[in-house]
C-alpha cells in the first residue's frame, strides 16, 4: 500500500507489466545517466558535496516541524534544478508524488481528530484543522526529500555517488558490491526482458490462470538460476585478474574552490532549516 | 637444446559429475607459442583453458607453470599467485562475465589495483592501454551500454593492462561482427614472437591466420597435434572430431559440400 | 512496502537504523566466514536478482497482479544473513537511484523487509520442514508459508511504525507531524493489502520457485538444509514444549482482569485524588494515611514517560481482554528480540559449522 510500486491487484496482463517496468527502469537508468552529463551548475560540483549536502538537506527537510521551512527547503531545491537544467524531468516526479501522496493523506483529512473547519457538502465528512494540517505536512515533505534525492541523481554518475559513500566510512567492499550489483542489474533486466519477450509471442492472454503462474514462476527460477551461475563465473573472472579477497576502489576526486562554495552553501541552508524547523 | 616449456601438463584428467571432461591429456606448450585448440563442444577446450588458467585442478595428473606446480595449494600463497596472474592473462568468451565493474576505467584498473600498484601508476597505465585499444572514449561508460565488439576490447584491454606473457582466449572472434573479427585477428598476428597464446575456437578459416600449431580435441583426449596446414588438410579427422560436417544441400554447382569453407577463395571441395 | 521520506519521524528513522545495524554487521560477518572470496560476486549477483524480482508482476487469483519481495526465495537460497545482506543492498539501489522508498527511512525498509523478512522467513521455513528431504513437497509448502508469513510480519512491522507516529510525535496543536494514521487504521491498512495480494504473490514465488529448483538444480537448496548443530532451527526442536507453555500463559493473562484494586506501589498520581483508592492505599500500608496531596517529585517524574499501552489497554482496542492478550504478545516478542540479539552478540565472535553454499 505505501511505495509507489506495491501492487494493489490491478488487472492487467503480467507479461506487459512486467516488461514495462524492465523497460522503464532502462530508460530511466539511461537517461539519469545521460543527464548528468550536461552543463548545468550541479553537474560540476564534486559528488561527495552533493552526497552529504543532499543527504543533510533531505535530514532537515524530515525533521523540521513547520511547513514554510519544508517549502524553503523546497524552493532551493528548485533554484539548484533550475540552473542545473533538470526542471523537465522532476516536473514528472512532482505530479506523480502529489497523486500519490494526496491519495494517501485524503482520509486523514477526515480522521485526524481536532477542531472542525468545514464540512463537505451532502456527505457531511468534517475537515478537521490538524488533518489538514499533516497532509499539507506529509505532501511537502514528500516533495522536498524526493527532490533532492532525484536532483542529486540526475547531476552526478551514478558510479560516482557509490563511490563518494566511501565518505561516510561506508566499507569499501560495500562500494565495490553496490557497483557490480548496479551492473548487473543491467544484464539482469535484459535476461528477463529476452524471456517475456519470447513469451509473449504465445499470447499470455489464451493461457489459463495455472499457466500464468507457472510462466512467472519459471521466469523467477530461470533468473535465479542464471544468476548463481553468472556469480560463479564473475569469480573466475575476478580471480584470474588476481582477485584474492580484497576489492579496492579508485576514484580522481579533487576538490575545487566551487566545490567548497557549494558544500558552505549546503551547511548553511541545512542549519537554518534545523534551527528554524523547531517549534 | 630444448627451452623450459611454458605450461606442461602431464596426463591431466578433469571430470564433472555428469561427464568427464579431460581424460589422460598430456601438453607442453612452449615462450611465444600460437596454438589453437580445436575441439567441438564438448570436448574440453574450454576446461583445459581453465586448467591452464589455475582456476581449477586436475583430479588426476600435474601442471606445471615454468617449472612451478600450478595447484590450489601453490595459489594460495599470495607471491606466486599475484606473479602468475600478472603473467597468464585470461579473455574469458562470455564478455559479460568478464567486465563485473561498473565502468570500463574501473574495470581496466581492477587488475593493477590488485598488484598493489600505486594509484598515479594505474591511471597512467591504465589511460595508456585505452588510448591504445582505442577505447579512451569509452572510459566511463558503463558494461552494459557497448556493443559487443566493444566489450571484447574492452576485455582484451582489462587483461593487456598488466601486460601478460601468456594470453589464453577463450572463442576470441565468436559473436562478433566482421570488423571486430578482423581487428581481433590483426591483433593476435601481431602477438607473433611477442606472447604466448592458446585461443579456443571453432572456426576453422582463422586457425592458420592465429596459430602456429594445432591441437585437436575430442572427448578429453589429444586427437591430433601438428601444423594448421596439415590439420585442414585431413578431412577425415575434422569430420570425426566433428569440427565439419556433411549436410545434404546441393549447391549450383552440383556438388555436395561440407560447412565450414576450408580455403579463402571458398572453393568448394568435393567430399562425397 | 517501501516507505518513503517524510512518513516516518527522525527519531523512528535512526532506530530503526541502530537496531539493523548490529545486524548488517552480524551478516557481513557471518557471510564472510562462509563464503570469504565468494562474497563480493555472489552478493552482488544475489543482489541484483532481488532487485529485477522485486519487479516481476506475479499474476494472482482473478485476474489481478502483485509483486514479491522474494525474501523466501534469497533466505532459502542463500541462508538467512546473506539474503538480509542482499536485499538491504537492492533496498539501497532501489532508494538512491530509483527513489523507491526514502533514504532517511532505508534503515526502517531494511529492517522489515530485509531483516525480519529473511529470519522470518528462515525461522518459519525451517520448523515448517524439519528433516524433510531435500526434494520433498513438504519443503515447498514450508517455502510458500515462510514467504507469506515473513511478507505480512513485515508489513505488520511497517503498519506499527507508521501507526506509532501520531502517538509519539506531533506539534501542540497534536496535529500529527508524519504519518497521520493511529495504529487502530495503519495496521489493518497495511495488512489487508498484505494478507490478500502482495502475500499470495510471496507465496507463489516461494513456493514456485524451491518445486522448480528441486527439479532442475536441487544443489541451490542445500543452504538451508538441516545440519545436527544446535543454531538456528536446530534448537526448536527442543524449546518446544516451552513455547506452547509459553502460548497457554499468554491466552491465560486476561485472568489478570479478574484481580480486584491495584498492586501495592502501582498508584499513579491521580489516585491521591480517589477516596476508594486512597482507602485501599491505607489498607495496604498497615492503616497509615497517604499524603493528602500527590508528591511533588512523583508527580514531576510521573510525566516523563507515557507508555503507548497504559494499563495493557491500547486506546483502540474495546476489549480489555483483548487488551491483556495484545499486550502480552508485544511484550514477549520484544523479549525474544532483545534475547535473541542478545544471543547473536554474544556467539559474534565464535566460528560457524555450516554446510557449503552451493554458487
Amino acid at each position: 500500500m505505501f511505495g509507489p510500486k506495491c501492487s494493489t491487484g490491478r488487472r492487467r496482463d503480467f507479461v506487459e507489466g512486467t516488461l514495462r517496468r524492465l523497460a522503464g527502469t532502462m530508460e530511466y537508468a539511461t537517461r539519469a545517466d545521460d543527464s548528468a552529463e550536461h552543463a548545468g551548475l550541479l553537474q560540476q560540483i564534486d559528488p561527495r558535496v552533493k552526497l552529504g549536502g543532499f543527504l543533510l538537506l533531505i535530514v532537515a527537510a524530515v525533521t523540521a516541524q513547520r511547513v514554510g521551512v519544508i517549502a524553503g527547503i523546497f524552493l532551493a531545491g528548485l533554484l539548484l534544478a533550475l540552473l542545473s537544467g533538470v526542471v523537465r524531468t522532476l516536473t514528472k516526479l512532482w505530479i506523480g508524488i502529489l497523486v500519490f501522496t494526496g491519495a494517501i493523506v485524503l482520509p486523514a483529512l477526515f480522521t485526524t481528530p481536532g477542531l472542525t473547519l468545514w464540512h463537505l457538502p451532502w456527505v457531511g465528512w468534517a475537515v478537521t484543522a490538524p488533518g489538514l494540517h499533516s497532509a499539507m505536512m506529509l505532501i511537502v515533505r514528500s516533495e522536498t526529500s524526493a527532490t533532492l534525492a532525484t536532483l542529486m541523481v540526475l547531476t552526478s554518475r551514478w558510479v560516482h555517488l557509490l563511490k563518494a559513500l566511501r565518505v561516510f566510512r561506508m566499507p569499501v567492499v560495500f562500494v565495490v558490491i553496490l557497483g557490480m550489483t548496479h551492473r548487473y542489474i543491467f544484464l539482469l533486466l535484459q535476461i528477463a526482458q529476452d524471456f517475456f519477450d519470447a513469451h509473449r509471442a504465445r499470447r499470455v492472454g489464451r493461457l489459463n490462470p495455472a499457466q500464468r503462474r507457472h510462466m512467472a514462476v519459471s521466469s523467477a527460477a530461470v533468473l535465479l538460476n542464471k544468476s548463481m551461475q553468472l556469480s560463479s563465473e564473475v569469480y573466475d573472472a575476478m580471480q584470474a585478474r588476481g582477485f584474492r579477497g580484497t576489492v579496492y576502489t579508485l576514484d580522481e576526486f579533487r576538490m575545487k574552490g566551487r566545490d567548497w562554495g557549494m558544500l558552505a552553501a549546503f551547511v548553511s541552508l541545512a542549519a537554518a532549516a534545523f534551527w528554524m524547523g523547531k517549534q | 637444446m630444448t627451452t623450459t616449456p611454458i605450461f606442461e601438463l602431464t596426463d591431466v584428467t578433469y571430470s564433472y559429475p555428469e561427464s568427464t571432461a579431460l581424460d589422460g591429456l598430456s601438453l607442453s606448450i612452449s615462450p611465444g607459442e600460437r596454438i589453437v585448440v580445436l575441439g567441438a563442444n564438448g570436448s574440453g577446450k574450454s576446461t583445459l583453458l581453465r586448467i591452464l588458467a589455475g582456476l581449477c585442478f586436475p583430479e588426476r595428473g600435474s601442471v606445471v607453470f615454468q617449472n612451478q606446480a600450478l595447484t590450489a595449494e601453490s595459489l594460495a600463497l599470495e607471491t606466486f599467485a599475484q606473479d602468475f596472474r600478472q603473467r597468464v592473462g585470461v579473455v574469458f568468451q562470455n564478455p559479460d562475465v568478464q567486465l563485473f565493474s561498473a565502468t570500463v576505467f574501473d574495470e581496466v584498473a581492477f587488475g593493477p589495483m590488485q598488484m598493489d600498484w600505486s594509484k598515479g601508476e594505474i591511471i597512467e597505465r591504465v589511460n595508456t592501454v585505452l588510448n591504445d585499444m582505442e577505447i579512451f572514449h569509452l572510459k566511463d561508460r558503463a558494461p552494459h551500454r557497448l556493443s559487443g565488439g566493444e566489450k571484447k576490447r574492452v576485455a582484451l584491454a582489462s587483461v593487456l593492462v598488466l601486460n601478460p606473457e601468456v594470453l589464453l582466449m577463450d572463442e576470441p572472434t565468436a559473436a562478433l561482427d566482421p570488423k571486430s573479427q578482423g581487428h581481433m585477428i590483426d591483433f593476435l598476428f601481431d602477438c607473433i614472437g611477442k606472447k604466448t597464446v592458446v585461443t579456443t575456437t571453432h572456426s576453422l578459416d582463422i586457425v592458420e591466420e592465429i596459430a602456429d600449431r594445432c591441437i585437436v580435441l575430442e572427448s578429453g583426449r589429444l586427437a591430433a597435434t601438428g601444423s594448421p596446414a596439415d590439420m585442414l588438410q585431413d578431412h577425415a579427422l575434422l569430420e570425426r572430431t566433428h569440427l565439419v560436417y556433411k549436410h545434404k544441400h546441393r549447391h549450383k554447382s552440383g556438388v555436395v559440400h561440407s560447412h565450414p569453407h576450408l580455403s579463402h577463395d571458398h572453393h568448394h571441395r568435393a567430399i562425397e | 512496502m517501501h516507505i518513503p521520506d517524510g512518513y516516518l519521524s527522525p527519531t523512528t528513522c535512526a532506530t530503526l537504523y541502530a537496531a539493523s545495524t548490529p545486524f548488517w554487521y552480524t551478516a557481513l560477518k557471518r557471510v564472510r566466514e562462509k563464503l570469504s572470496t565468494r562474497l563480493v560476486p555472489l552478493l552482488s549477483v544475489c543482489a541484483a536478482f532481488s532487485f529485477v524480482i522485486m519487479m516481476f508482476n506475479v499474476p494472482l487469483p482473478g485476474g489481478t497482479t502483485g509483486h514479491a519481495v522474494g525474501m523466501g526465495v534469497t533466505t532459502i537460497v542463500l541462508g538467512p544473513w546473506a539474503s538480509m545482506l542482499a536485499i538491504s543492498v537492492a533496498l539501497l539501489i532501489q532508494a538512491i537511484f530509483f527513489g523507491d522508498g526514502g533514504i532517511t527511512t532505508f534503515g526502517a525498509n531494511c529492517f522489515n523487509m530485509a531483516i525480519v523478512g529473511s529470519l522470518v522467513s528462515y525461522f518459519v521455513y525451517t520448523t515448517v520442514s524439519g528433516r524433510s528431504g531435500i526434494t520433498s513437497p513438504r519443503r515447498v509448502f514450508a517455502a510458500a508459508l515462510a514467504g507469506y508469513i515473513a511478507i505480512n510480519v513485515a508489513a505488520l512491522c511497517a503498519g506499527i511504525e507508521f501507526g506509532i507516529q501520531p502517538i509519539f510525535f506531533h506539534d501542540a496543536t497534536g496535529s500529527p507531524l508524519y504519518a497521520p494514521y493511529s495504529l487502530g487504521i495503519a495496521v489493518p491498512a497495511m495488512m489487508l493489502g498484505h494478507l490478500t495480494f502482495a502475500g499470495l504473490a510471496e507465496c507463489i514465488i516461494s513456493g514456485g520457485v524451491i518445486a522448480w529448483l528441486q527439479h532442475s538444480n536441487v544443489a541451490l537448496l542445500k543452504a538451508t538444509m538441516p545440519t545436527d548443530d544446535l543454531a538456528l532451527g536446530g534448537g526448536w526442536r527442543l524449546t518446544r514444549p516451552f513455547w506452547i507453555g509459553l502460548a497457554a500463559l499468554m491466552i491465560a493473562t486476561p485472568l489478570g482482569l479478574l484481580a480486584a484494586g491495584t498492586a501495592w506501589g502501582e498508584w499513579g498520581p491521580d489516585d491521591f485524588e480517589k477516596p476508594e483508592v486512597r482507602q485501599e492505599m491505607a489498607a495496604a500500608s498497615n492503616q497509615i494515611a497517604p499524603p493528602e496531596k500527590v508528591p511533588s517529585g512523583m508527580e514531576r517524574l510521573a510525566s516523563t514517560w507515557t507508555a503507548p499501552f497504559p494499563d495493557y489497554a491500547p486506546s483502540f482496542l474495546k476489549s480489555a481482554s483483548l487488551g491483556y492478550i495484545l499486550s502480552a504478545m508485544m511484550g514477549i516478542g520484544l523479549v525474544i528480540v532483545v534475547g535473541l540479539f542478545g544471543e547473536r552478540v554474544i556467539r559474534l565472535g565464535k566460528p560457524e559449522v555450516k554446510p557449503n553454499m552451493a554458487s
